[in-house]
């Protein structure tokens, strides 16, 4: 019989485990599987669960989501997007359009969408259009994109690509003096696609126990156990917990398309700043679908400097693990999915909002 | 974004692939897939509409099993 959850938390509160120990995940799926299955309160109490860098709407720079409010708004075309990225604020001056959703209700033709085949549709069905795709996302979503246009997407079709990479964010954190984490759950299917080798670094040089994970509490739990074993035995290595789809070497055919339709450079995140080799840019071969190139007026470069999240918004730490999303000073008062100030409030993967749909209302002063 | 829906394979065509979970029938793209023999009745994960990988029907079994649960507690909770 394989495990369950419950057998899984009884080997972790069988662990000899005397101090208190920080399990990071970097992914908002894993985020809300740990919080609607009530992980954290399962746990003994010396073991904390910090969501990190696993948002990519909340990293977004903010000069792109002005870029596209703005090729919505003056340049007439049809922005499809991720319905995430609608309500991501921007910084600006009152009475200025702050969202997407805000460019929609004054008349611009925004529409969300859930995959890159809707963006390609909806080019097909509106032949005198130009379309743009605002593409935010991770590996996931970048090799998608990346198919969508190997496989031949209409000329009137360009793509503003915000798409980042998981583990340079990872890679910032424990090159500073405070990663803020003892052991990693490592992304189960950023592990899919880039394989799960691409985590090796944590523990080869920062000698940080990893597993990869899948999303059931099964296999996180499972993740879990086996960096605390690693932790007490002093054994660190990588642990595979999702290895049916993550397999060695990932997806080969996914790589393979990434590298052929993008390349990857430096590149900004929102309230962080910029990280090496944490970008994906779309390949010269693909210049006529670049928004960024179709579109330059658009790209204002003085808003790269503006590019912080909104002001008293603490998403920038909450993305980086060094305070729980009801530490911000804003979370539950002025900051609500209903009314989201910080885009860690908007995205279905940003931790604050994660948190508010698992029943946490109580604000708690940062320790 | 990151949120897989394990669906199973109705039917292929090229690239194309008419896939079903709980019900719900999507066409689903293949294009990531290359290298990977897929036939009807398979269960593949599927992102933003792309299936990046195939799993078995089990795997597929406890992620909608997950799913459900977390539509549940948050309809509850919301």
């Amino acid at each position: 019989m394989p495990l369950t959850a419950q057998d899984w938390l009884a080997k972790i509160r069988a662990l000899p485990l005397q101090r208190r120990v920080r399990i990071m995940n970097v992914c908002g799926g894993h985020e809300r599987s740990i919080t609607m299955a009530g992980l954290r309160g399962a746990l003994p109490k010396n073991i904390e669960l910090i969501p990190g860098p696993g948002c990519p709407v909340c990293v977004c720079p903010e000069e792109d989501v002005y870029q596209a409010i703005q090729l919505a708004l003056q340049e007439k075309v049809i922005l499809a997007a991720f319905g995430d990225m609608l309500r991501v604020p921007v910084n600006v001056g009152k009475g200025e359009v702050r969202s997407l959703e805000q460019a929609k209700a004054l008349g611009a033709d925004v529409r969300p969408i859930a995959s890159p085949r809707e963006a390609v549709k909806l080019a097909q069905e509106n032949p005198d259009r130009a379309v743009v795709f605002f593409a935010a996302g991770f590996e996931t979503t970048s090799a998608p994109v990346a198919a969508m246009l190997l496989e031949g997407v209409p000329d009137n079709l360009s793509v503003l690509l915000s798409g980042r990479l998981t583990w340079p964010a990872v890679a910032l954190l424990l090159e500073s003096e405070t990663p803020g984490f003892d052991a990693l759950v490592a992304p189960g299917h950023v592990a899919t696609i880039m394989g799960p080798e691409e985590w090796r670094f944590v523990v080869q040089q920062h000698g940080i126990p990893t597993a990869v994970a899948g999303f059931t509490p099964v296999s996180l739990l499972a993740a879990m156990y086996s960096t605390l074993r690693q932790l007490i035995e002093a054994k660190p290595f990588l642990d595979n917990c999702y290895p049916e789809l993550a397999r060695p070497g990932g997806n080969p055919a996914a790589q393979a398309q990434l590298k052929q339709a993008m390349r990857v450079t430096d590149a900004n995140w929102r309230g962080i700043g910029v990280i090496p080799n944490s970008g994906f840019f779309l390949n010269p071969a693909f210049a006529a679908h670049d928004a960024r190139l179709r579109f330059p007026s658009q790209d204002d470069a003085s808003r790269k400097r503006a590019g912080e999240m909104p002001p008293g918004c603490d998403c920038a730490r909450v993305v980086l693990g060094k305070i729980y999303p009801n530490e911000c000073k804003l979370y539950g008062r002025a900051c609500t999915p209903r009314n989201p100030i910080g885009p860690c409030m908007v995205s279905d993967e940003g931790a604050c909002r994660i948190w508010w749909a698992g029943g946490v209302r109580e604000p708690v002063e940062a320790a | 974004m990151c949120l897989g829906i394990p669906m199973q394979i109705a039917a292929i065509d090229g690239f194309n692939a008419r896939c079903a979970a709980k019900g719900v029938e999507r066409d689903v793209s293949l294009f990531l897939m290359q290298g990977e023999p897929l036939a009807a009745g398979d269960f593949v994960m599927v992102h933003v509409g792309y299936a990046i990988q195939k799993m078995s029907e089990q795997e597929a079994r406890s992620a909608w099993e997950l799913y459900d649960e977390m539509l549940a507690a948050e309809a509850g909770g919301a």
